[in-house]
């Protein structure tokens, strides 16, 4: 009967997103970043053999990240080392199918 | 330009400023895993409450401002994916959600088409396998006007400041 009195102690459970940051963003799964000065092309040619979706690719000094493809698998950044880890972003939405290619270019010594 | 065409024009914009205040959605899926639609089902929990922000879900196309459209669009599925398009009257937004829908895991083949924007147009992609409930929420805002897109400022480049991590 006083089912609602644990409700009202419990207080506002609510997001406030968009209008604060949500705190539990920070543990979803995102695409990668990259550090691009140790970003080699030996590495980046593992990354798209390693990357199940086919989220990556090579486009001649550059990789190429489809953040539509990209499941957020962690493949890349398990054998990626340093050079890769979560960007933690997730607000990717676009009119812009285009706007979802990344290039990233390979800084790294061969 | 035309009186008609500028007046159609008109109607069309304050039709989409409506939207920014009350948006009904229509969700479709066209062969997904089903996981799209558990983060969908959460936007109604008490956490997300999508209903706080003037979203509700419409139990038929025609009640729909906005279709959703999960899953890699199965050749199956196309008849029942255009007809449900032409169901919802304009003016009409159209999302996509998933990295299925975006053409992300299928390939074009015999079964499916492997991205929706080959059976219809599309106005908002949001990535993610699946996308969660925040990044819906900020797609559809995308999709009505009251967030910006970010991703076109993202570089991806750990060294640089436009990367949270």
């Amino acid at each position: 009967m006083f089912w609602f009195l644990r409700g009202i102690r419990k207080g506002v459970v609510t997001t406030r997103y968009p209008a604060a940051p949500d705190p539990s963003a920070a543990r979803l799964p995102t695409p990668p970043a990259f550090r691009v000065d140790l970003l080699t092309p030996d590495l980046a040619d593992l990354l798209v053999a390693a990357c199940p979706p086919g989220a990556l690719r090579r486009r001649d000094g550059e990789l190429l990240l489809d953040l539509g493809a990209c499941t957020g698998c962690g493949a890349c950044w398990e054998i990626g080392g340093a050079a890769v880890s979560p960007s933690g972003e997730f607000e990717l939405a676009t009119r812009d199918r285009d706007a979802l290619v990344k290039p990233i270019r390979i800084g790294g010594a061969t | 330009m035309t009186e008609e065409h500028r007046l159609a024009t008109e109607l069309k914009g304050r039709a989409f400023s409506l939207f920014r205040r009350s948006l009904h959605i229509r969700t479709f899926d066209s062969g997904s895993c089903a996981v799209c639609e558990s983060e969908l089902r959460l936007l109604s929990s008490p956490y997300y409450d999508l209903h706080r922000l003037g979203f509700f879900f419409a139990p038929a196309p025609r009640h729909a401002d906005l279709l959703l459209v999960t899953g890699p669009a199965v050749r199956a599925a196309d008849t029942a994916l255009t007809k449900t398009l032409e169901a919802v009257p304009e003016p009409r937004i159209v999302v996509a959600v998933g990295a299925c829908a975006l053409g992300g895991v299928f390939t074009e083949d015999e079964l499916v088409h492997g991205r929706v924007d080959a059976v219809i147009p599309v106005d908002v992609y949001v990535p993610g396998c699946p996308p969660s409930p925040l990044a819906l929420l900020h797609g559809l805002l995308v999709a009505v006007g009251r967030l910006e897109e970010k991703v076109q400022t993202l570089d991806f480049d750990l060294r640089s400041a436009k990367v949270s991590a």
